[in-house]
């Protein structure tokens, strides 16, 4: 409870800042270049979540705990979420700067296939009747589409140039401003927090979800309140 | 069925010896019920006669033609392949043999045999779509071999990346459509290349080292090394 407050504080202090605090950076027309504080963010949280949905994956094949699977779903479902965010929010600054919404970027050609990808995975989920069955084909699939994905990388770029502005915008860039770093940062900080709690509250959702289901009447709560399904 | 001599030996002989009596009787099969290749062969025809006929071969100028030629020659042959591959599981599971397959033979040998299998489908595709493409859009391609190895390699790349999501939609349910959703975003990113290679061939220009094709080759040993190791999962559950 606590750290929902904290969090929500920390949010309204990074967005209030965001748009007083730090300078507009030269080189952009008018202020868009304060879409760094949201969008940037977005696009790292929607990166995390999918390798976190991916390891998880991988554990699950190995370990067989339905808990895993419930962490892979979430941070996937979230992923989603954050990917669409970050693709609108993108499209909106790609509008203003180089005026048009979509130009196959490499990097929106990859997010798209990121959309695609996992926008498959939840149709194979919702395909598979049988739920052990339906758990190892979503782990199998979303390592596989993992994958192809240095292909992607290495492939698209080869094919045409990017667009996205690197040296003003790249914290790592020494050339930018210290209020924008302090601010961008925080906003990191805030939006990775706020991933953590939605993802434990939708993994609880799914355990509450998974204790009502008849076909889960076969499992127990494990020793450690870990699901564990029934052995036979 | 000599499956029993199999089973006593092990060795990756064996597992060869198991995938291609697997590959033989899937193309007995085939042969007898003409499924598969009827429904890929008649939907690639029919897109290209629907192309040929929109198009035709002078709608499109000679500076376009390289890359537009073979964008939509992917475009027939990767969805021609999503119409039908997924027979090679799909079938099992409707004529009920599926679990004599999986006691008969050993996972990677199941997935290697079907993998045979769709890379004979392909073939037969390619070998009749791609010639009849050139002839009747008037395709000119300054370095043949080049094409014909982009053609080939892509066609591995298309079995190698479609035969273990086959084995998977076999099981699921509403398998059609699940198939083409799950396979494209895998294929995508080999169609791109097929499609860079292809117009390089075509124009004749910068084709040193062929890139295109070391891609597709690297993606197709990628994906059936993956698909090695993860089909015993969906495969034994």
């Amino acid at each position: 409870m606590i750290v929902k407050i904290l969090l929500s504080i920390w949010m309204a202090v990074i967005i209030v800042a965001a748009f007083l605090y730090a300078g507009a950076a030269i080189g952009f027309p008018g202020q868009t270049s304060r879409i760094l504080f949201f969008h940037v963010p977005q696009a790292w949280i929607a990166t995390l979540a999918f390798l976190l949905s991916m390891i998880a994956s991988c554990i699950y094949l190995a370990k067989r705990r339905v808990k895993t699977d419930h962490l892979a779903l979430s941070a996937a479902e979230l992923g989603l979420l954050f990917c669409i965010l970050a693709t609108a929010t993108g499209s909106i600054f790609a509008k203003a700067t180089w005026g048009s919404f979509w130009n196959w970027d490499p990097r929106e050609t990859s997010i798209v296939i990121l959309l695609m990808i996992y926008g498959a995975y939840f149709a194979l989920r919702s395909a598979v009747p049988d739920p052990e069955k339906r758990r190892v084909f979503a782990a199998v699939y979303s390592i596989l589409a993992f994958v192809t994905v240095p292909f992607l990388v290495f492939v698209v770029p080869r094919i045409t140039a990017s667009l996205h502005p690197e040296n003003t915008m790249n914290p790592a860039n020494p050339g930018m401003d210290p209020k924008t770093l302090k601010v961008f940062l925080g906003s990191l900080l805030a939006y990775t927090g706020l991933f953590v709690w939605m993802l434990r509250l939708k993994m609880r959702v799914l355990r509450l979800e998974v204790l009502r289901e008849p076909e889960f009447v076969d499992t127990v709560i494990g020793e450690e309140g870990n699901l564990e399904p029934n052995s036979e | 069925m000599r499956s029993g001599r199999w089973l006593t030996q092990t060795g990756p002989l064996t597992y060869l010896n198991e995938a291609t009596a697997i590959w033989l009787r899937d193309l007995r099969g085939e042969f007898r019920t003409r499924y598969a290749v009827n429904s890929i062969l008649m939907f690639a025809v029919t897109t290209l006669v629907a192309v040929s006929f929109s198009i035709g071969s002078f709608r499109i100028g000679d500076a376009e033609k390289p890359f537009l030629y073979s964008v939509l020659l992917w475009i027939i042959l990767v969805f021609s392949a999503l119409s039908g591959l997924s027979r090679s599981f799909v079938k099992e599971e409707e004529a009920g043999t599926i679990d004599v397959l999986k006691l008969s033979a050993r996972s990677q040998a199941v997935f290697l045999g079907k993998l045979f299998f769709n890379l004979t489908l392909l073939g037969a595709l390619e070998l009749i779509i791609v010639p009849l493409f050139i002839l009747l859009m008037n395709y000119k391609i300054a370095s043949p071999g080049h094409f014909a190895a982009m053609v080939i390699s892509g066609g591995f790349g298309l079995g190698a990346g479609t035969t273990i999501v086959a084995a998977m939609i076999a099981q699921a349910s509403a398998r059609g459509a699940l198939f083409s959703v799950l396979s494209f975003p895998l294929l995508l990113p080999l169609m791109i290349t097929a499609i860079k290679g292809c117009e390089r061939a075509a124009d004749g220009m910068n084709t040193a080292g062929w890139p295109e094709v070391r891609i597709a080759v690297a993606y197709t040993i990628i994906m059936i090394i993956m698909s090695l190791f993860l089909f015993p999962l969906i495969w034994e559950e």
